[in-house]
């Protein structure tokens, strides 16, 4: 049975989810076999597929706010250790 | 590098073609060949077999190029250009192009395959823009 996680991240103040910051958190997703989605915390009924720029971009998550990372699949933790880590380094 | 899939992008503006070819680098970072073919003859609009032609030698780093296009005639001109030589190597996709080529952009900077690249571009059709 896959393994499923959840975690949340923070965006680092004025760094917002978008063109290359966002490119940067799809290549680590990428990396994944797992499925990942990332939803932002103030806008609850929005899921993003975290493999796909469009749908990353389309998220419109502001710097500062946080993140909701889900994973499931065989690498689910590797893969939100990751991600959560690829967050919290993001620059402009 | 050059283990990544290359993209061509097509448009019957040059200066379209290349902020697109901009746009996409920017966001996807460097590493992936992406390569503008605009206008026809003289900076009119328009497309040229062989502007598609030189734009797929220099994007091809041997993993396959990704071909998108704006509209109408340079979808043909694309098309007439692979005609009798598709192996398969040079892909011509369904996509939109601004988003199209985002998504390609991204996929081929992670080192995915031409299959990939080529899917993440016309998966682009169904995303919404917010």
């Amino acid at each position: 049975m896959p393994a499923s996680s959840e975690s949340t991240v923070r965006l680092p103040a004025g760094v917002a989810l978008h063109a290359r910051p966002a490119a940067t958190f799809v290549k680590t997703a990428l990396r994944f076999r797992s499925r990942v989605t990332v939803g932002t915390v103030d806008n609850v009924g929005k899921v993003a597929d975290a493999k796909s720029i469009l749908a990353v971009l389309a998220l419109g998550a502001q710097g500062g706010s946080v993140l909701r990372l889900s994973a499931e699949g065989e690498d689910a933790p590797d893969a939100l250790d990751a991600l959560a880590s690829c967050v919290s380094g993001l620059v402009e | 590098m050059s283990n990544l899939v290359g993209i061509v992008l097509v448009s019957h503006s040059l200066e379209l073609a290349r902020g697109l070819a901009d746009l996409a680098s920017q966001v996807a970072g460097e590493g992936v060949k992406i390569e503008p073919a605009g206008g026809g003859p003289g900076g009119s609009l328009g497309t040229s077999g062989d502007a598609v032609r030189e734009a797929i030698a220099r994007a091809d780093c041997g993993h396959g190029v990704v071909v998108l296009a704006d509209l109408g005639s340079s979808i043909l001109t694309v098309r007439h250009l692979l005609e009798g030589k598709a192996n398969g190597h040079v892909r011509l996709v369904d996509a939109p192009f601004v988003e199209g080529a985002v998504a390609a952009a991204v996929m081929s900077s992670a080192g995915q395959s031409l299959e990939d690249v080529a899917k993440a571009a016309e998966d682009a059709r169904g995303a919404s823009k917010f």
